[in-house]
């Protein structure tokens, strides 16, 4: 027999039993937490024009978290036991620290959302006056960090396994990071595109996103060099072609060079353009997760992958 | 002040440990019966896997799994010596290693998966709420979740307990007590850890060059999740019986994880502050 022949062809570890609740939420909640994360900068560090814009973003991020939580509950093998998961504090489990992080930062995200909502006009009465409660940049501040720690922490999760796939690399955490600010970005300027904003402040929120699809094309880049091998199951194959296409193509090419097209033009050409090229960007945000989620399931079974992860 | 807050939380104290107890599987010894599987089968009241074939010699159970902690596997191997073909059949009693640094225990995010006073790994059932993180955690494929149409225990995650039930009542693991050629031994892991380094030596001294331990203390094996309270005295390569050659604990590269990810966080927050304030010109 060969040298680095296994037992059979059975793989040495177990396949993830996880469904596509958790891509959806990994999506979703990335999605989320970019929006509010960029919402934050533009109040922070932006015109008056991009303030107004911006605090789109805090109905958006609110939104993205509704389903969450059922998501995340639901792919569980006893989800009337979730509240197990917040019986101690763990950080050193991905799993705790992410359960921990979602039920922070879905009440901030919603009080903050509520506190836009009475701004603009549409709360009224006793719940306006409650929003008022709210201390607006000190929700900003922490929702922003809980949210970088949501959208981040769902890819160290995956590469905290033995999964050839997801852990060879050690750069998962930043392609999903990437992915999330991309994606949150992106549902800003769909709304600000939308909602007819000014010409200056759609440019701001393109180059934003396009910055972080720029990023988001480096680290996945890195992310296929260090797996070598291992990324296999993802870039042939089943999932080559949602990778490919679908993350890569749709997700990230198309919207930059929709983006620069749509610097050059004006008025409704100009917001079709952003638009199309936002809806692009979260659609392929999840296609890369979905891809990358549903590949590991294949390279778990994977006997030579695995070898190679633990070689000496 | 931290008694009452025990009090407030229900907290337990922590058992008083004892010695730690452990496996010696001697795979030269192993005869392949199976009997190992099914006393654990039946102690545990674990339900049959099904009747499928898998056409790989004599082994139709394939793996380790929810209902199923003790696997034989039956490895032939042919050789080309000269003109000669040798032919020789490696069986092997599989169980979980309860490992020092458990990469599930880790990965737990409920506390359901325990280190007990027998320094085992441990599942509590009336905790676990299946969320899945340990089956991919474990690099050795141990431990796994029942499906949800199972009939057993439904949705928690599952694996050898070291007969947790049985020890407590200083009794011999069930595979262990029925092993007839006594290639599972039981015992306490420093006093194993000797005997096996004795009984390699009597393999060595005959002749047996391809012999090793695999799971003790000075072993490659050991660097990340630590010495193997179920260790294994092999006849081949340790990838032969689809054993890593170093089994990866995943703490030990989550902060170099978490370091880059946060990198990129903060690189679009400083380009995304950056463009915004250029707007305030």
């Amino acid at each position: 027999m060969s040298e680095a022949q296994g037992y059979y062809d059975y793989p040495v570890v177990r396949r993830p039993v996880w469904t596509w609740e958790v891509p959806a939420y990994f999506w979703l909640g990335g999605m989320g937490a970019g929006a509010f994360v960029t919402a934050s900068l533009a109040q922070a560090t932006g015109s008056a024009d991009d303030r107004r814009a911006g605090a789109e973003g805090f109905y958006l991020a609110a939104a993205a978290l509704v389903p969450c939580a059922p998501l995340l509950i639901g792919d569980l093998g006893r989800p009337e036991r979730f509240h197990h998961m917040l019986r101690i504090f763990k950080p050193l489990s991905p799993m705790n620290l992410g359960a921990w992080t979602l039920t922070a930062f879905t009440p901030l995200a919603f009080a903050r959302a509520a506190s836009h909502a009475a701004d603009t006009g549409l709360l009224h009465g006793p719940i306006r006056a409650l929003t008022r409660l709210v201390p607006r940049r000190l929700t900003e501040l922490a929702g922003s960090l809980l949210g970088l720690t949501l959208a981040g922490y769902s890819g160290v999760l995956l590469g905290a396994t033995n999964v050839p796939l997801w852990a060879k690399s050690k750069l998962l955490g930043g392609v999903f990071m990437a992915s999330a600010l991309s994606s949150g970005s992106a549902a800003v300027t769909l709304q600000a595109a939308g909602r007819g904003s000014p010409e200056a402040t759609l440019h701001r929120l393109a180059t934003i996103e396009s910055a972080a699809s720029l990023g988001e094309l480096a680290i996945i880049t890195g992310y296929l060099v260090q797996s070598g091998k291992a990324a296999r199951p993802l870039t042939t194959g089943r999932f080559a072609a949602p990778f490919w296409l679908g993350a890569v193509g749709m997700g990230a090419l198309l919207p930059l060079l929709l983006h620069r097209f749509g610097m050059r033009r004006h008025g409704r050409t100009r917001r079709s353009l952003s638009a199309a090229a936002a809806v692009c960007t979260m659609a392929g945000s999840l296609a890369l997760r979905w891809s990358i989620f549903e590949a590991g399931k294949v390279s778990s079974e994977d006997q030579s992958a695995s070898f190679e992860l633990s070689k000496a | 002040m931290i008694d009452g807050y025990k009090r407030l939380m229900n907290l337990e104290e922590p058992l008083p440990s004892k010695k730690a107890k452990g496996f010696f599987t001697d795979t030269s010894l192993c005869i392949g019966c199976k009997a190992c599987e099914v006393a654990c089968k039946q102690w545990n009241q674990l339900p049959a896997d099904g009747f499928a074939i898998t056409g790989n010699s004599y082994d139709n159970t394939g793996h380790l799994g929810a209902t199923t902690w003790r696997h034989v596997q039956f490895i032939e191997q042919a050789k080309a010596n000269g003109s000669r073909q040798e032919q020789r059949w490696l069986m092997m009693s599989d169980v979980c290693k309860h490992c020092a640094n458990a990469a599930c225990l880790e990965a737990c995010p409920t506390g359901a998966l325990v280190r007990t006073e027998f320094d085992t790994v441990y599942v509590q059932q009336d905790i676990c709420n299946g969320c899945g993180f340990c089956v991919p955690a474990c690099p050795f494929g141990v431990i796994d979740r029942v499906p949800k149409e199972s009939t057993f225990e439904v949705g928690t995650a599952h694996k050898c307990t070291l007969c947790y039930d049985r020890l407590k009542d200083d009794m011999t693991p069930a595979c262990a007590k029925s092993c007839p050629t006594a290639s599972i031994q039981f015992g306490d892991v420093e006093e194993l850890q000797q005997r096996a380094r004795q009984r390699l030596g009597e393999l060595k001294a005959r002749g047996e060059s391809t012999a090793r331990l695999y799971g003790m203390p000075e072993g490659q094996e050991a660097v990340e999740v630590g010495p193997l309270h179920a260790f294994f005295l092999l006849l081949d390569k340790p990838q032969a019986y689809n054993l890593p050659d170093v089994p990866r604990l995943p703490r030990k590269t989550m902060a170099e994880r978490y370091g880059w990810s946060a990198a990129v966080g903060v690189g679009f927050a400083m380009i995304a502050a950056l463009v915004f304030r250029g707007g305030r010109r």
